[in-house]
């Protein structure tokens, strides 16, 4: 039934859109209209749920959030939105009555414009430089880029990381070759496979099977940065995907989507993606960032009794709302 | 006297010793004790040892190997003979202590606040980042009084020259104040008058101090009916090493022992589930290392943290002691740079100095290690089982080039520290005959702020390293000391921490406040106490009806066949000899499986069992028995010393337990099993047993002597069910079982409401009306009873659960979703 109305409804946002694309045709911001439903079937009842969303888009130079909803089903007893350690809007919501399902549905009106993106004179900096530069100099960004360098519980050291990484980091060789080189070579090894890896899949054994999803790819690519001395963040949040060619744009199959942002002094932070070998464009959609994928779980929760869970994930990204 | 005392002992060289100033000198403060001492002959010492190790027993001190549930308890190992220390030794530790736990307070503010030591360079950024214990979602929380760290304590040794340096800060959750003060229960107790007359300072003030400070920072309860502030200790479990101290401190304080599990959050606050409904906590002394307490906003694969309890301490609604993330200054990397804070942020110097350390992370000092590795240790900056400090000395040429590789691939891991050659102090050997032989020890101390400032407990944790080892850890299994401080005027003997902290409302809160996950496992101890009971005595009628080849045969199956089968305690097919035998002695069959169960719900008893019982239990689940062919006979003496066993053990639930709630509990357990399992055999005896005669009946519920006490003449149908059912002066009866339950339920529902009367009083009613006419084995109204009571005891059962033990279900699916 619930499933039923947000089709409906995102279908009615898709048929609006079509005007406002072509009145705004010109102008160099993209607008989407994104809807992540996730939904829990319980065997057994649950008596009490305590549930963490990282499910609220950044507000970034680049990146205005026009409209925001999240509707729980059931109602919870309690939400309250806070700030987290890394800037991300986190929504804490709790259940204390018996329930055998959980629905919670996202929806949200995104603005996305360019991202700075002039490489022009400073891209020659080396990686070597970069890593000496957060070294001595801490109080860059904030000290973000020291706490980005370090081993985290899901990333942690890994000399397997570092090792594999070497040969895109020559000695001298500029900070953003090397880095992009990183990326085409996690693009070029390994094999997107959904299903070959779970949230637990430990970076070495990513490593060693050369298979996995982008959130994966992005953990992966954390280690061999930060083995590098190189800070390095996680991003979660949605990605533009075009349709098969012919069809029509089909709601639900997108999937929340994971990519690294690595930083340099001159540069800032550079976002890129080794699932799909590019730098973040305007198809990006920012939701959270951390230091792994566990800062920024869009639904994090613990439940009492429950038995065996059946768990269903629908986004959509719908372009030029 | 003294010369013999001494003979075996010498001090060594380029070692301070505790005990002599110069050969056969001793210091100051032990002239007096060693001559107190020596004034015990050889018998008089052992005497002494003896008496240590039964004061210990009979305490139940143990400290356990992590997650070996199978009595890997080991006893506490204590030296009778206290470290000594002076006045003014005590005075530079005290002082030292005090400002060093200040500062750390003070960084822990920064790291987690503004970040100034990290922007500034004072601290390097790895430091702190890269130690697991710094924790993101904790950033920005300013706990209660910006007390971060609020029981601190350090490992101290004593270096030639006579001074104390930290090895080590314990700053999250630091444990051995519990047993600081059992060592000195015990030790306070064999030497009683060198104690007094020593002036030693009594350690209850610094627990005093502890309470009172919980209790001006805790938050309060708005409004004017807030009642007393609720205060417990969180510990993992039974499980943990040190369970004992948890118990133990929290007994002493008055605190609620609990575990993850009997807390919980909602709007906001945290709540303890007692068996009255939810209560609020006001404050939490933490014993589970921070990243365990929430597996909402920290570790997600925790089971044994309470969900949202990062939140309240970020809306402030209760004091965590220590708060979260206060395990990141176990950095060893940070006892470098302490001096440089100390003058940056008190504008003094640091008084007690750290062993020098150098983080390696530092490129001048990886390079010097290597220069000085005879003289250093290298260890990982965090601690870590796995990988434990490297003594540079005791490496060969290769091996040098091995760690020096090791390191090298991420030197920021890594700390080098100089290796500082403890103190010796004499202990007390077992086997040799009053001779005092020198051991390593180090020192741990305990300190507490308070709004008025730190509290440095006087006294401590004395570690002795065994043998000659390096190394002193607790589990590695080293022995403990008292310490004792001497002061130069009489202390103030009156005070102690028992009368000085109980106060009335801490009697009322000590009675309530019982945990649902306690009072559940009570339950379900009296339940499995009387299953194991009823099956071991179920055994031994059947067993006897075996061996017994003098009876005739008769039609069918025996009655005590049958019902074995029917408890599960034998297959349907089962020869009876054999099936028999399997069942009582058989490692897989249900007898050992049920014992095994009742020895773990007693295991998460333990705070409320003593050792003795413990030990018991332990046995019967590890007799011999069970390791070999045993034959029928073997079976029965076994069965025996089982029923033996279970009746001492109901025996300590009579006479050792307060008549709380949770002895209620427990009783009702026992009540609505033994009725459930009356009901059984009553129904196979009236309907399969009717031509086996009854004497197997009477025995199996103990009421052989009653019934021929009474009853001169054979067992008969009539007086046996009247004693069996209607009897309510028989503590075996069914009438016995519901009286007691009756009135239990009724007390339990004039405090918390209605709940299973409903289901009780048809069944005494039913009881009551049966006449002597019903009384016997074709009747079909006492069938018909029969079956009423034993559905209301599994009603009973599950009345119960929902009433009480429900806040007590467990956590069972965590979920991170992509």
């Amino acid at each position: 039934m619930e499933q039923s109305q947000s089709m409906s409804s995102a279908s009615q946002s898709q048929t609006q859109s079509q005007s406002q694309t072509l009145a705004g045709a010109s102008q160099t911001v993209e607008r989407y209209s994104v809807e992540h439903l996730t939904r829990y079937a319980y065997t057994a009842p649950v008596s009490q749920s305590w549930q963490l969303l990282h499910l609220v888009p950044r507000s970034l130079p680049w990146q205005r959030l026009l409209s925001h909803a999240l509707h729980i089903d059931p109602m919870p007893d309690e939400r309250h939105d806070a700030s987290d350690a890394f800037g991300n809007t986190a929504t804490h919501f709790a259940l204390h009555g018996a329930h055998r399902q959980l629905q919670v549905r996202m929806e949200c009106v995104v603005e996305v414009g360019r991202r700075p993106s002039d490489f022009g004179a400073a891209a020659g900096a080396s990686w070597e430089a970069v890593r000496d530069a957060v070294h001595n100099d801490p109080q860059l960004d904030d000290l973000v880029p020291a706490r980005m360098r370090e081993g985290t519980q899901l990333v942690p050291w890994s000399e397997a990381a570092r090792v594999y990484a070497a040969p895109a980091f020559a000695a001298g060789r500029s900070w953003l070759e090397s880095v992009t080189d990183l990326m085409q070579r996690i693009h070029r090894d390994f094999e997107f496979e959904p299903g070959a890896t779970t949230v637990s899949t430990s970076v070495d054994e990513v490593l060693y099977q050369r298979s996995g999803v982008c959130q994966d790819f992005a953990h992966l690519m954390l280690a061999c940065l930060r083995g590098h001395g190189l800070p390095a963040r996680y991003v979660s949040g949605y990605l533009l995907t075009d349709p098969p060619e012919g069809q029509e744009r089909l709601m639900g199959v997108d999937a929340s989507h994971a990519w690294v942002a690595a930083y340099s002094p001159q540069l800032g932070w550079v976002e890129f993606d080794p699932t799909n070998d590019q730098l973040a464009d305007q198809r990006y959609i920012t939701l959270a960032w951390g230091a792994d994928f566990a800062d920024v779980v869009p639904l994090r929760g613990v439940i009492l009794g429950g038995g065996d869970q059946d768990m269903v994930v629908e986004v959509s990204v719908v372009p030029g709302v | 006297m003294l010369r013999s005392l001494l003979s075996g002992y010498s001090a060594l060289e380029g070692r301070y010793d505790e005990l002599l100033s110069g050969p056969g000198t001793p210091r100051p403060q032990w002239g007096a004790f060693l001559h107190s001492l020596a004034e015990r002959e050889g018998a008089e010492v052992g005497e002494t040892l003896a008496l240590m190790d039964r004061e210990i027993h009979a305490n139940g001190v143990t400290y356990n190997v992590y997650a070996d549930p199978k009595g890997a308890d080991r006893p506490w190992e204590v030296d009778p003979l206290p470290l000594l220390l002076s006045a003014s030794e005590w005075d530079e530790i005290e002082t030292g202590i005090a400002q060093r736990a200040d500062l750390l307070n003070r960084v822990l503010q920064d790291v987690y606040g503004a970040q100034d030591l990290l922007r500034s360079g004072l601290l390097p950024p790895p430091v702190i980042f890269g130690h697991s214990g710094f924790l993101n979602p904790v950033r920005g929380i300013r706990p209660p009084g910006g007390v971060h760290l609020f029981q601190y304590a350090a490992d101290l040794a004593r270096s030639p020259d006579g001074h104390w340096w930290v090895v080590n800060d314990r700053t999250q959750a630091p444990s051995g104040s519990g047993y600081a003060l059992e060592n000195r229960l015990v030790v306070s107790r064999v030497f009683p008058r060198m104690y007094r007359e020593l002036h030693v300072q009594h350690l209850a003030s610094f627990f005093a101090a502890l309470r009172e400070s919980l209790l001006r920072w805790a938050p309060r309860d708005a409004g004017a009916k807030a009642g007393a502030p609720l205060f417990v200790l969180l510990t993992p479990g039974p499980f943990n090493e040190t369970y004992f101290e948890h118990a133990l401190l929290a007994r002493y304080l008055g605190f609620a022992l609990v575990e993850g599990s009997d807390l919980t959050v909602r709007d906001g606050c945290v709540w303890m589930k007692t068996v009255e409904g939810l209560k609020r906590v006001h404050a939490i002394l933490r014993r589970q290392d921070d990243d365990y307490c929430d597996p909402l906003e920290l570790r997600s694969d925790s089971a044994l943290g309470i969900a949202g309890l990062t939140d309240c301490a970020r809306r402030g609604t209760v004091m965590i002691a220590n708060a979260l993330g206060s395990g990141v200054l176990e950095s060893g990397a940070l006892l470098g740079y302490l001096p440089k804070l100390c003058e940056h942020m008190l504008r003094e110097p640091l008084k007690m100095p750290s062993v020098a350390t150098w983080w390696l992370g530092e490129p001048a000092a990886f390079e010097d290690a290597w220069k000085r590795l005879d003289h250093i240790l290298i260890k990982p900056l965090e601690r870590s089982v796995r990988e434990p400090a490297v003594f540079g000395a005791d490496l060969s040429a290769d091996e040098r080039i091995l760690l020096k590789a090791r390191v090298a691939a991420r030197p920021q891991r890594y700390v080098a520290q100089e290796w500082v050659h403890v103190s010796q102090a004499p202990v007390l050997e077992r086997g040799r005959d009053s001779a005092l032989v020198p051991r390593t020890v180090g020192l741990r101390v305990f300190a507490v702020a308070t709004p008025e400032g730190w509290r440095v407990m006087p006294g401590g944790l004395t570690r002795v390293a065994p043998g000659d080892s390096r190394g002193i850890a607790m589990q590695r299994g080293g022995r403990s000391k008292d310490t004792w401080v001497l002061s130069d005027a009489p202390v103030n003997a009156t005070f102690s921490l028992l009368s000085s902290t109980v106060k009335p409302e801490d009697l009322v809160n000590a009675r309530a406040n019982l945990a649902s996950r306690a009072a559940e496992n009570l339950y379900w101890f009296g339940r499995y106490g009387e299953r194991c009971d009823a099956s071991a005595r179920l055994l031994r009628v059947a067993i006897a009806g075996v061996l017994d080849n003098t009876a005739e045969r008769r039609d069918g199956a025996s009655p005590g066949l049958a019902l074995a089968q029917r408890m599960g305690l034998i297959d349907e097919d089962d020869d009876s000899g054999a099936g028999l035998l399997r069942a009582a002695t058989h490692r897989d069959a249900a007898f050992h499986q049920r014992l095994s169960t009742l020895s773990r719900v007693a295991f998460n008893l333990r705070d409320r069992m003593s050792a003795d019982n413990w030990r018991a239990l332990n046995q019967l689940v590890g007799d011999p028995v069970f390791e070999s062919e045993a034959s029928l006979p073997v079976a029965l003496a076994w069965l025996d010393r089982v029923v033996t066993s279970m009746m001492t053990l109901s025996g300590f639930v009579l006479d050792g337990m307060t008549r709380g709630f949770g002895w209620r509990f427990l009783s009702m357990g026992r009540r609505i099993e033994r009725m459930a399992n009356l009901c059984t055999a009553l129904q196979i005896a009236t309907r399969e047993g009717r031509s086996h005669g009854l004497d197997w009946l009477l025995e199996l519920a103990d009421s052989s002597v009653t019934y021929r006490s009474r009853y001169l003449v054979a067992a008969e149908w009539l007086p046996v069910l009247d004693l069996l059912v209607r009897d309510e002066a028989n503590p075996r009866s069914l009438a016995f079982q519901t009286k007691g339950l009756t009135d239990y339920v009724g007390k339990l529902e004039f405090s918390h409401g209605r709940f299973a009367s409903d289901v009780l009083a048809p069944c005494h009613a039913a009881l009551t009306n049966l006449s002597a006419a019903d009384l016997s084995p074709e009747s079909p109204v006492l069938a018909s009873v029969l079956d009423q009571l034993q559905r209301a005891a599994y009603q009973m059962s599950d009345e119960l659960s929902l009433k009480f033990f429900s806040h007590a279900a467990s956590r069972s699916v965590l979920s991170l979703v992509a």
